[in-house]
């Protein structure tokens, strides 16, 4: 499928490639003591293998919850979200945990790595999730890191690295079930400029090369740029559809 | 296995609230550890003031002590002079034969058994000089009943006739006093009389007539006659006043009363012997207690083959063998094949015997026909053994003993379990309610804190938590990590637990605070004393002092960890459940 990426060809071209993701209506309302907050309001939104898309707006616009019902970790309050062949909508939470494990990884803004673990047991603890031998999951692991230039690094606890090589980690923990999307929220939110671009380098490289659906949540203008497909989003609601390609730029 | 990497970490990581956690388990542990301990060193006591019947093979104890019947009709009979200082005094003491039971006859009672019991001990008193001349050397043993009445051997076999009867045996136990000495003086030799006595009386004045019949005599025996003065009274007749009297006419003319008091008498010679009470003599008594037993019965008795430690059990064919308590050999300097000379006879040891009996150890054991023979009590016993065909027959048969033999005092292992009282029963109270109590209250205390810190534990990890979720980690295997490490830390409370409990048991065993046991009706003689014997009416309750230790066995052990394991479950369900609940994309929401 990583041939079918083609930055020349926009999505909405090519309806004979199959969808990755398609929602439709999708609108996420969060029950408070204060009364009900609308976080996302009738998305609409497909998605194709190998893209690379960030998804900008300010705090609050529901990126976030976006993102989160993107990668199965939270329910959508109606409409359809899509996954391939699987309505998540549909499907109890221990499918949704097998989905997560085995299709979606994740990168988060604070890394989130297990601070007792050192980085190959960071890794090693998405790996447990998939029936491997130990010595299948060693020799995982040393390949994930390799992928993300940490292999001489791999014993050491995340207190002993830096932002960006822990965020390295989290990225070859994301990998280690070779997912077919990666979601990223913030992940350059705690990082400098030049970290970040690295760290942007690396996921960019995961979905040209590898083919990987990588769907970044930021607010780095600069970050959004490196992309090629940027949805922006405010007070809920996607600001360009999928009928609004002028945003990609 | 990843997971025990992770929990392994994860306890280090969080060192103080696993510690806290661990030690909260570790003191319930420690201390339901130390409970059990202490329980089951009550109950050893508990056995240990019941071995005398349960280390002997016997379910039930017959015995008849002074007191325990209402109404014997079996006075003792006086006892006889004696040719030997040795027992011969005929039946002594009361048999089973008693009447009806009546509670209105039962001080008469008692002052029968008083009396019975002061036959059975007559040799005490017995008269030294028939061991020999005064001053000759003598050596003998005597033996005594004690506070156990004797009673025939015939009861033996009436018992063994009750169905459900296994086993019985018949037992004589004695206290001996080992006598050696000077034969006393006892009879002093006193002689009186051969005295003269002389008195001097001064008889009163003669009265008138006397006077005028004085006159009138001394007229006749042809004296003068003066009436006046008056002779003095015991006065010589004056010569040459007067009056003068004829020969002999002054004693034949004064009044009777003045010529016989004039008499003097010699007291006549008499030797008078006494018996001197009390003889004093050099006597120095040495006591130890013998029993005798059936050489037929090494399984049922008041020693059994089984408490024999070198040597060999007695021989029927040989009389003349005793078996010695290993105490007591220590301090006699007795050993198997030693010989100890008793009243003419030489026993030989025939082997050494370890009772573990507190109430009824003696120190030499005879063929039962042998102490008979010494103690002069042949054909009776003092108690009898007998084995239950099984405990649930224990009661039936004892009752019907009760029955056979009315004035006997019948003792089962448990009716002596329920009389046990004193500070024994006190601390097996105290260590069931407040102990119980207490390690319940510790226990759930340090379940509450476990859960409290798991719970806490588990807030603090919202975010790992959420991040395992997002990674693929079911709610499963996040509870079963929750549970492993909770697990892990019962295990180290268990651990630390043990520890403790061990230390306090030790401490018990260090201590080793004294108990007391009393239980009414446990005969044997380190309730009878001598001194205790006369007017003696009631039966004396058995005490015993045991030094209470608290034994850990590998069960306690084991209990001990599992409450902690259970204790760390309880606190990974709790910390489970909470992180089950845990909506992940809330958690990283807040968190994240």
């Amino acid at each position: 499928m990583t041939t079918l990426t083609n930055e020349e060809i926009p999505p909405m071209e090519n309806p004979s490639i199959q969808k990755l993701y398609e929602l439709q209506d999708v609108t996420r309302v969060f029950r408070t003591g204060g009364g009900e907050v609308r976080a996302i309001s009738d998305v609409n939104l497909e998605i194709y293998p190998g893209e690379l898309i960030s998804i900008e707006g300010p705090s609050g616009s529901g990126k976030t919850t976006l993102l989160q019902v993107l990668g199965a970790l939270d329910k959508a309050t109606s409409g359809t979200v899509r996954f391939g062949e699987t309505e998540l909508t549909e499907i109890d939470d221990k499918e949704l945990t097998e989905l997560r494990a085995r299709d979606l990884g994740f990168v988060f803004q604070s890394f989130n790595l297990i601070p007792t673990l050192t980085a190959a047991e960071n890794v090693e603890a998405a790996l447990v999730t998939v029936a491997h031998s130990k010595k299948e999951r060693r020799a995982r692991v040393d390949e994930l890191l390799e992928v993300v230039g940490l292999s001489e690094r791999r014993d050491h606890l995340p207190t002993r690295l830096s932002g960006g090589e822990q965020q390295r980690v989290a990225i070859a923990r994301a990998l280690a079930n070779g997912p077919r999307v990666i979601l990223a929220d913030e992940p350059t939110g705690n990082l400098d400029s030049e970290t970040a671009r690295e760290v942007v380098s690396v996921l960019r490289k995961l979905s040209t090369e590898r083919g990987v659906t990588v769907i970044i949540v930021t607010h780095a203008e600069e970050v959004a740029r490196m992309t090629e497909r940027r949805i922006r989003m405010l007070d809920g609601r996607m600001l360009n559809g999928n009928g609004d390609p002028t945003w990609n730029q | 296995m990843f997971s025990f990497t992770y929990m392994a970490k994860e306890l280090r990581r969080r060192l103080g609230r696993t510690i806290l956690t661990a030690l909260g388990l570790a003191a319930g542990v420690g201390l339901v550890i130390g409970i059990i301990g202490v329980s089951e060193g009550l109950d050893e006591a508990q056995a240990q003031v019941l071995a005398p019947l349960g280390s002997v093979g016997t379910d039930i104890l017959v015995t008849r002590v002074a007191g325990s019947t209402t109404a014997p009709t079996a006075t003792p009979t006086p006892t006889p002079a004696a040719d030997q200082p040795q027992q011969s005094f005929g039946p002594g003491g009361g048999g089973f034969f008693a009447g009806p039971p009546g509670a209105g006859r039962a001080n008469a009672a008692n002052q029968a058994d008083t009396t019975a019991l002061l036959n059975e001990n007559n040799n005490v008193v017995t008269d030294l000089s028939k061991l020999g001349k005064p001053g000759a050397k003598f050596t003998h043993d005597f033996f005594l009943s004690a506070t156990l009445l004797s009673f025939p051997q015939e009861a033996v076999d009436q018992i063994a006739d009750i169905p459900g009867v296994t086993k019985v045996t018949g037992g004589l136990t004695q206290l001996a006093q080992h006598q050696t000495g000077t034969v006393p003086q006892i009879v002093a030799e006193i002689t009186t009389g051969g005295k003269t006595v002389t008195q001097t009386v001064r008889p009163d004045p003669m009265t008138a007539e006397e006077r005028a019949a004085f006159a009138a005599c001394a007229q006749k025996s042809g004296g003068t006659t003066q009436t006046e003065p008056a002779p003095s009274p015991g006065a010589e007749p004056r010569r040459g006043g007067t009056f003068f009297f004829g020969p002999g006419a002054a004693e034949k003319c004064l009044p009777k009363r003045f010529q016989e008091f004039r008499a003097s008498f010699i007291t006549p010679m008499e030797t008078i012997r006494q018996v001197v009470n009390p003889p004093s003599t050099d006597i120095t008594n040495k006591s130890y207690t013998a029993a005798g037993i059936d050489p037929a019965s090494p399984t049922v008795g008041l020693v059994t083959q089984t408490q024999l430690t070198s040597g060999h059990w007695l021989r029927s064919t040989n009389p003349n063998e005793v078996l010695a308590n290993v105490a007591y050999a220590n301090k006699n300097s007795l050993k198997v094949g030693s010989t100890v000379a008793i009243n003419g006879t030489t026993y030989t040891v025939a082997g050494l015997v370890n009772p573990t009996l507190t109430g009824n150890t003696a120190d030499l054991y005879f063929p039962l026909t042998s102490l008979q023979k010494l103690a002069g009590k042949t054909g009776r016993v003092t108690q009898v053994l007998v084995k239950a065909k099984d405990s649930a027959s224990v009661d039936a048969v004892a009752k019907e003993i009760k029955k056979l033999l009315p004035g006997a005092e019948v003792v089962t292992t448990k009716s002596l379990a329920d009389q046990v009282t004193g500070s024994l029963a006190d601390a097996k109270k105290v260590a069931s309610r407040l102990g119980g109590a207490l390690g319940v209250i510790v226990l759930i205390a340090a379940f509450a804190i476990a859960m409290l810190l798991t719970l806490s534990s588990v807030a603090k990890r919202v975010r790992e938590i959420g991040t395992l979720r997002a990674i693929g980690w079911s709610k499963g295997r996040v509870v079963k990590q929750i549970l492993t490490e909770t697990i892990g830390i019962g295990l180290l409370g268990g651990a630390a637990g043990i520890v403790l409990g061990l230390a306090a048991a030790f401490a018990v065993g260090a201590f080793s605070p004294s108990l007391s046991a009393s239980s009414n009706g446990v005969p044997g003689f380190a309730s009878s004393t001598l001194s205790g014997l006369f007017g003696q009416t009631q039966a004396a309750a058995h005490t015993s002092t045991i030094a209470l230790k608290a034994p850990v066995h590998m069960t306690t052990l084991a209990i001990g960890v599992a409450f902690a394991v259970v204790g760390g479950l309880l606190a990974g369900t709790v910390g489970g459940w909470r992180a089950a609940r845990l909506s992940p994309a809330e958690a990283l929401r807040n968190l994240g």
